[in-house]
């Protein structure tokens, strides 16, 4: 039996074959493409009916730096390739979130250089790639996060957006519907985790779908399919946060005292992410903005200055031309 | 969101950068905001000059709301070319969105389009002044106040490093407009000889003048928070300051100078140095970024401070 999908395209088919047979081809008219074209953002279709909501829980601590996350990233959502460019930042040269990087492993080495002078250490327990040392004598660690959009609840990009191409889908996933974006950047400005970029081949912005289409066939995100630590975890937005709260406490219990989850929880500037992260170092060393505020909390308060400003300017300019007429 | 780990601050390239992304808005944007509050200003100034004293101002305002009206298509074009896909210009009329100040912008502009088009249209025809131009006239008023004020919302609601922190941006863009519209309407009141109105509009141009220099004080006060104190021997202040002498200053000299080449000046001075203090303006995020790469504590050091073991 047929999906409804298959079913959709065999109907098609058909139509353009009896289409064909029949010589009933003809092509709109340039006016009747030009109205079309200009009326098609004003149709509306009918939302999904909403589902429960899903996420992304990043456990940087086991995160090894693989970048199999970019990689099927680009390969399942077609992305070009960003060119080889050397950034001199240890192993990470995909260098930023962009339109055409929706995942971005991130690299830090916190090592010591040797002092020229100080003989090698013997010593072999000491594992120089341990991620989670805290020991002082330790000569330092590397850590990784795979960096993707966060799906905040309360999203700025989202806000910004004045096409109203930026949607929270029915997984409560911040979208961006293609056909309607015109590329004004505004939720580049916006989006206080540099996230959303706008593309050179299209004009249109582009981020992390949360693999939209895979979802809507019951399958994960390629970036989680193909983590091969399980750093990044998808699913039901409430179950990922009890296991990360799990997952840290089990990490303090050995030991790891400096991990915590960043976005899991609303703040009084940000809502709470729906791709949330745990990490063993301070946000900005990751390069996470420390305590992310929502623009919009700022902006009637703006409103009022602007328009408190206008109301002096013309009351001024009455009183002049009142007393000069 | 923030815990303290209790770690050595590390070494990280991701700290010397900001975590946000600067939009693409250059040089376009810079003249969009001129455009916008020039042709905003021109209009509130002229419409008010009309709807209260109609005498001494009838004959300016004919040449006024269609040099508003040219300024507004400037604008327009400027922001359509702004897009990433221009020819879905029409996509920003999808939604009536008031929490997205873009959208609140785009509707202002459309919604102040059509007055403005219907005034410069019964000057150009010469049709004289009665109530219906008067209906007009209102009915534009408010679009043309909201015009001039959500572009300041619009980068002050961002993330942007700079623009985030203006919480004045707002009021000082909306009183340049006001000070850039009237600057325009004297530089056409001079150039058609028309001497009630020029006296009328000197002392308007001084109260503004005042008024826009206290909000870019409350501005420059607001920013001092992300830039720091105030660096002299840096560029961006540097032009900042040349912005305020030829901008501010030379312009209230001017106008205490009697005669009407020295008003012409002052106008003239007023208006282009708002572009380049545009200019500035939308260079924000970068210059903020560029010093925060500057300031940004060098790892090595920062380490051997809190470790006392680096070499």
């Amino acid at each position: 039996m047929l999906n409804p999908r298959e079913n959709l395209n065999v109907v098609s088919r058909e139509k353009s074959l009896s289409e064909l047979a029949s010589g009933a081809e003809h092509s709109p008219s340039r006016l009747a493409m030009i109205i079309d074209y200009a009326l098609k953002p004003f149709r509306r279709g009918r939302a999904p009916e909403p589902q429960p909501a899903t996420g992304f829980f990043t456990d940087t601590s086991v995160c090894i730096g693989c970048k199999a996350c970019e990689v099927a990233c680009k390969q399942w959502n077609q992305l070009p390739a960003d060119g080889f460019h050397w950034t001199g930042n240890s192993h990470d040269n995909t260098a930023d979130l962009s339109a055409t990087s929706w995942r971005h492993v991130k690299f830090i080495e916190q090592l010591i250089e040797p002092a020229v002078d100080t003989p090698a250490r013997g010593d072999s327990s000491v594992n120089p790639l341990d991620l989670l040392s805290t020991d002082q004598d330790r000569p330092g660690r590397w850590l990784m996060m795979s960096d993707v959009c966060k799906h905040c609840v309360t999203a700025p990009c989202q806000q910004a957006c004045p096409t109203g191409s930026l949607i929270q889908n029915e997984f409560e996933n911040i979208y961006v519907q293609q056909d309607i974006c015109n590329g004004c950047s505004y939720c580049v400005a916006a989006c206080p985790f540099g996230v959303i970029g706008r593309a050179t081949f299209d004009g249109h912005a582009h981020k992390c779908t949360l693999c939209y289409d895979r979802q809507r066939d019951q399958l994960e995100p390629a970036c989680a399919k193909a983590c091969p630590t399980e750093s990044i975890h998808f699913g039901l937005i409430e179950d990922l946060r009890q296991r990360a709260r799990e997952r840290v406490e089990t990490l303090h219990q050995h030991g790891v005292t400096a991990a915590y989850l960043y976005g899991d929880q609303a703040t009084e500037g940000y809502s709470e992410l729906n791709s949330f992260y745990l990490l063993v170092d301070e946000p900005a060393v990751y390069g996470l903005p420390d305590s992310p505020v929502n623009p919009w909390l700022q902006m009637k308060g703006d409103y009022l200055r602007a328009v408190f400003t206008a109301v002096v300017c013309v009351a001024f300019l009455w009183a002049t031309l009142v007393l000069g007429r | 969101m923030r815990r303290k780990s209790g770690l050595p601050s590390p070494a990280s390239d991701y700290l010397t950068k900001p975590p946000t992304k600067a939009p693409s808005w250059h040089g376009l944007v810079v003249f969009d905001v001129w455009f916008n509050n020039l042709t905003a200003g021109l209009f509130l100034v002229a419409a008010l000059s009309q709807l209260i004293a109609p005498e001494p101002f009838s004959n300016v305002t004919r040449v006024a709301f269609p040099l508003a009206f040219l300024l507004l298509i400037v604008d327009l074009v400027l922001l359509v070319l702004d897009l990433g896909d221009p020819w879905r210009f029409h996509h920003m009329l999808r939604v009536f969105k008031p929490s997205s100040p873009m959208s609140l912008g785009t509707w202002c502009l459309t919604a102040y389009s059509l007055p403005l088009a219907i005034a410069a249209l019964l000057a150009l025809l010469g049709i004289q002044p009665g109530w219906f131009e008067a209906l007009v006239l209102i009915t534009g008023i408010l679009p043309a106040l909201g015009t001039a004020i959500y572009k300041g919302v619009l980068f002050s609601t961002s993330s942007q490093p700079g623009w985030k922190d203006a919480r004045w941006l707002d009021s000082y863009l909306t009183s340049s407009a006001f000070l850039l519209g009237s600057a325009l309407f004297v530089v056409l009141a001079i150039w058609m000889k028309q001497d009630r109105a020029i006296e009328i509009l000197r002392p308007t141009l001084v109260g503004l003048l005042l008024l826009n220099g206290v909000t870019i004080g409350l501005l420059l006060v607001g920013l001092r928070d992300s830039f720091g104190s105030f660096d002299l021997r840096s560029k961006h202040w540097l032009i900042g300051l040349a912005t305020f002498v030829g901008g501010y200053f030379m312009p209230l000299v001017l106008i205490a100078m009697v005669g009407r080449s020295t008003l012409l000046a002052a106008a003239c001075l007023i208006i282009f140095a708002a572009l380049i203090s545009r200019y500035q303006l939308i260079q924000l995020p970068e210059a903020a970024a560029h010093r925060q790469a500057g300031a940004a504590v060098d790892p090595i050091q920062d380490s051997d401070r809190s470790t006392g073991r680096l070499a």
